[in-house]
């Protein structure tokens, strides 16, 4: 049966690319190479010269094609963005009131710092990680991903260079407990599952039309697949199922011999030896362990993917775009948009040892990224430009951080174990994440929220009940304008402008109950656009 | 067809709120009103009946008395000379002129989340690296109609697969409880004070449109416009159980099985296009005959009492019910523990078709003497799920497109309907 699952999987992929096969066909040619040039070594730049650097790309680039750029965001947006970006979370009204307060002229720069030095920032990018390393399937509904969590968010903390973190992903072996990151192997367990994920997370390249055939728009063939999924094929990862039915914690072993065709085996697999993407075919005993080969190739300085799959995924986490999109499929005929500045920063985090707080630094101290989401002219800009900051949806996870940051924790919220698809420790925040999750290959700059949800914001017990930022400012404004002051800041980040002021006092001071009339604003901060999108 | 199907969900957002923005500043939902109101054309609606778990094909419509494994249940006549199934549906079988039984269901996944996928969407989990649509979701996109204020797929009493790549617009609504109907459709504060906190709301986002016109922020809006719209709707009421007499309810058996089909009924009264239905339990590994007995025993009067009454409204003819699960269960039995068990079984296996203006009164495909392999027109999921489509007025050649840009067929390449139930 396993055999006939993979021949109609192997079938239905050969006809999802059939067409893109026919269109490449009618093209008429045959790209001779299309490998990706190694990254160049370049010395380690200063921070700013490297943001200097990038916005004069784009500015030059925005100027020749008379492209007027948004301006510099206001204090508010920025900080409500980069809190965001970085830790995942909105400012309190304590942090948003200090930071628009404060007359440092440093103070962007020295809020990033803070963030990147807060424990939010290290479990943010953690959360996010976590589910690319781990697809939601039915094969992963008893795996925990608790372990994996926690060692990323140290990682992350501890800011170990990326190359390390994906060294020690590649390589992992042991049980779940005594090596977390055997999570990754546990939750991508037959060979194309873990070779289509590596290809797309750290090189950047969607290489699963090739294998059942030769990829119709890059060089890919069919052989590179299989001789490149080789790497992994004397990995043995324990059904993760039956594991947890045991009680035992499952584990990852790289074993001395290949272990021949295995039930799960794709019927397109081909047994080749093992062969780096548009590489050489390294030197390998039969009885040395691969993965580690393979890991010091793909982290290595010189690796064509690795440091620019790198660069444009964390630019798209910031841009809502990458400067290549989709971000998992960069090739030649789908250039950067601007080609500089995918180079340098690749080379540059190359030069700073891959390291990713040096990332989001450079990223978020660049004017690109401060510039505005109010749009230059009366429509928003082409998003492919970079000319102005995209509104951009707030996460299923970023929404309800800051829910439970408006509201307090809610004893009475109960969850329902819903019947397909439960994992275990399914608790408020995963069930909010999993009811709130659209297509995880959607633009995420689209906004992906239907009808059910717009109900659950405007009439569960959560939203409407007196909110924890509500009761801190009824407590704590001594006037109207302090409590909506309070609110505005701790919702919205920002103070109501003067005509929001006049509107919402005005409905307070006609209400016969002030504290109903409170509720009210607050639930309608709740529920707008402002509070649901980074701006 | 509706000619203002919305290509993609920002494109459908785009377009209705570029009328309230452009044109009324009154309030956001003024959009409802500036839809176009289109030309009702009458599609077809589906109402699915899962049965989860996998019932077992010997036990139910397609029994084998006589052979070794025949098991304790005793085959009945139906209205339909020479058709016979299990004496557990004696209601249905006297309306066996309306329903169609395929007996030669051979699917090729065994596990349970597996199969439930692969039934549900045409294709294997995981393939290719895209969460695909179930045939709600795409009955959603194909045959809803824009200005209704529900959403056009509705599933109760237990989640199921939702849109994937087609978007939040065709997820289902899930009831968890048909006598509690839609969670959260009810304001928690009095319709006064709801009117007022919505239009505290509207001049926030008229602030907020007016600064960034944002695409995001647009499609907030409209979403927000047609929840609050839904609250207010008439159709609101369909969910409401409490206004059909107990004496309807008792005729659909009086479980929460019963209950299901009714909403069921009510939704698809009103235009929902899609309802799918589960009843779990089927998965009968140990005391296969007791559990299997009190289940037919609740499928009987609630799929009966659901074909008269669509009969009786006219709907029938408009109306498929579809009666299956994820695969059968083994000719043989298992005497592993205390009671006797049946086990997965997807090589051979039966569904049930009803309504639709299909041709109903007969039995499609054959298994062998012990129900083990189909001997005669098998049918693959892809087959099936073409055959519902073709059923529903959907062509399942058509082609989306992913978020990836990735062109994927409704049903995949190499289904063939069942021409014999056109």
């Amino acid at each position: 049966m396993a055999q006939t699952r993979w021949n109609m999987r192997k079938l239905a992929i050969a006809t999802l690319c059939v067409l893109v096969t026919a269109a490449w066909t009618a093209m008429g040619e045959v790209k001779s190479q299309t490998a990706q040039q190694r990254v160049a070594r370049a010395a380690a730049l200063d921070t700013a010269q490297v943001v200097q650097r990038i916005d004069s790309i784009i500015y030059d680039y925005l100027a020749a094609e008379k492209v007027k750029p948004s301006g510099p965001a206001s204090d508010a947006d920025f900080l409500r963005r980069v809190y965001l970006d970085i830790t995942g979370r909105i400012p309190t009204a304590e942090q948003a009131a200090a930071f628009l307060d404060s007359r440092d002229p440093d103070k962007r720069a020295k809020l990033i710092e803070q963030l990147l030095a807060s424990p939010e920032y290290g479990r943010h990018f953690a959360d996010e990680w976590v589910r690319l390393l781990v697809p939601r399937n039915s094969d992963n509904r008893a795996l925990r991903t608790q372990p994996l969590f926690d060692w990323l968010a140290e990682q992350f903390n501890q800011n170990r260079p990326w190359s390390e973190i994906v060294t020690a992903l590649l390589t992992a072996k042991g049980t779940q407990q005594e090596n977390p990151a055997v999570t990754y192997f546990l939750a991508n367990q037959n060979l194309d599952q873990i070779t289509n994920s590596v290809c797309r997370l750290f090189l950047g390249n969607q290489l699963q039309c090739a294998q059942c055939h030769n990829h119709p728009f890059t060089n890919w063939k069919q052989n590179d697949y299989w001789a490149f999924a080789a790497f992994f094929s004397k990995v043995r990862a324990d059904n993760t199922v039956r594991a947890a039915k045991l009680g035992n914690s499952p584990g990852v072993t790289e074993m001395a011999r290949f272990l021949g065709r295995r039930p799960n085996l794709p019927e397109s697999y081909k047994a080749l030896p093992p062969k780096f993407l548009a590489g050489e075919s390294p030197q390998l005993r039969p009885d040395e362990p691969y993965r580690p080969v393979l890991a010091g190739w793909l982290t290595a300085p010189e690796n064509p993917y690795f440091a620019r799959a790198t660069v444009n995924r964390w630019w798209a986490k910031f841009f809502g775009r990458g400067l290549v999109n989709t971000v998992d499929d960069m090739h030649q005929d789908n250039p950067p948009v601007y080609p500089e500045l995918l180079e340098l920063l690749a080379q540059q985090f190359v030069g700073h040892n891959f390291d990713l707080k040096w990332l989001v630094r450079t990223i978020t101290s660049t004017q690109a990224y401060q510039r505005s989401s109010q749009p230059a002219g009366d429509r928003p800009a082409d998003p492919t430009l970079f000319a102005q900051m995209p509104v951009k949806p707030m996460t299923p996870a970023q929404l309800f951080d800051a829910l439970a940051q408006v509201v307090g924790f809610n004893r009475n919220l109960t969850v329902r174990k819903p019947a397909v698809g439960a994992k275990p420790g399914f608790n408020i925040r995963e069930a909010f994440i999993l009811a709130f999750s659209g297509d995880e290959a959607a633009d995420p700059l689209d906004y992906q929220a239907g009808i059910p949800h717009a109900l659950r914001l405007m009439n569960s017990q959560m939203t409407n009940a007196e909110g924890l930022v509500l009761q801190e400012a009824l407590r704590r404004g001594k006037t109207p304008e302090e409590i909506l002051d309070w609110l505005y800041l701790g919702m919205l980040s920002r103070r109501p402008t003067e005509q929001e002021r006049q509107r919402f006092l005005a409905y307070v001071g006609q209400r016969q109950y002030a504290r109903n009339a409170w509720a009210d604003i607050f639930w309608a901060l709740l529920n707008s656009s402002e509070f649901v999108l980074t701006r | 067809m509706h000619s203002f199907l919305p290509v993609s969900r920002r494109e459908f957002c785009q377009l209705t709120t570029a009328g309230i923005m452009g044109v009324s500043t009154s309030g956001w939902l003024d959009i409802l009103a500036l839809r176009a109101a289109e030309s009702q054309t009458k599609h077809k609606s589906c109402i699915l009946l899962w049965m989860d778990g996998g019932p077992s094909h010997k036990d139910t419509f397609d029994m084998k008395p006589g052979t070794k494994y025949a098991g304790e249940f005793k085959p009945i006549p139906t209205s339909v000379p020479g058709i016979h199934i299990s004496e557990h549906f004696p209601k249905l079988a006297r309306l066996m002129q309306h329903v169609a039984i395929l007996r030669g269901m051979s699917t090729g996944e065994g596990a349970h989340p597996r199969a439930r996928y692969y039934l549900h969407t045409g294709y294997r989990e995981g393939q290719g690296g895209v969460v695909h649509p179930s045939i709600g979701s795409i009955v959603s996109k194909e045959l809803s109609n824009p200005d209704f204020p529900l959403p056009s797929f509705v599933a109760i009493s237990a989640r199921t697969y939702g849109a994937g790549y087609l978007g939040p617009r065709h997820e289902p609504l899930v009831i968890n409880d048909p006598t509690r109907g839609v969670e959260n459709l009810q304001a928690l504060v009095s319709a006064e004070r709801f009117q007022d906190r919505v239009s505290l709301l509207q001049e926030l986002e008229q602030g907020f449109y007016r600064t960034y016109r944002s695409p995001a922020a647009q499609a907030h809006q409209t979403m927000y416009a047609r929840a609050v719209e839904l609250m207010r709707s008439k159709e609101a009421k369909a969910f409401d159980l409490s206004q059909e007499p107990a004496s309807v309810r008792q005729r659909y058996g009086g479980t929460r099985f019963g209950d299901s089909c009714l909403l069921a009924r009510r939704l698809v009264e009103i235009g929902v296009k899609f309802v799918e239905v589960t009843l779990g339990g089927w998965d009968t590994h140990q005391n296969n005959f007791v559990r299997v007995r009190q289940l037919s025993e609740q499928v009987d009067p609630a799929i009966s009492a659901l074909i008269e009454d669509l009969k009786a409204r006219g709907l029938l003819e408009s109306t498929l019910v579809v009666w299956m699960g994820e695969f059968g269960r083994t000719p043989h039995i298992n005497n592993r523990g205390p009671q006797p068990g049946r086990d997965h079984w997807p090589r051979a296996w039966s569904t049930l078709l009803i309504g639709g203006g299909i041709r109903g009164g007969q039995v499609i495909g054959k298994t062998d003497a012990e129900g083990a392999t189909v001997v005669e027109r098998p049918i693959s999921a892809l087959d099936f799920l073409a055959t519902v489509c073709t059923i529903l007025g959907i062509d399942y050649n058509k082609q989306y497109t992913t978020p990836r840009g990735r062109p994927i067929r409704i049903v995949d390449r190499g289904a063939n309907p069942i021409k014999e139930l056109l």
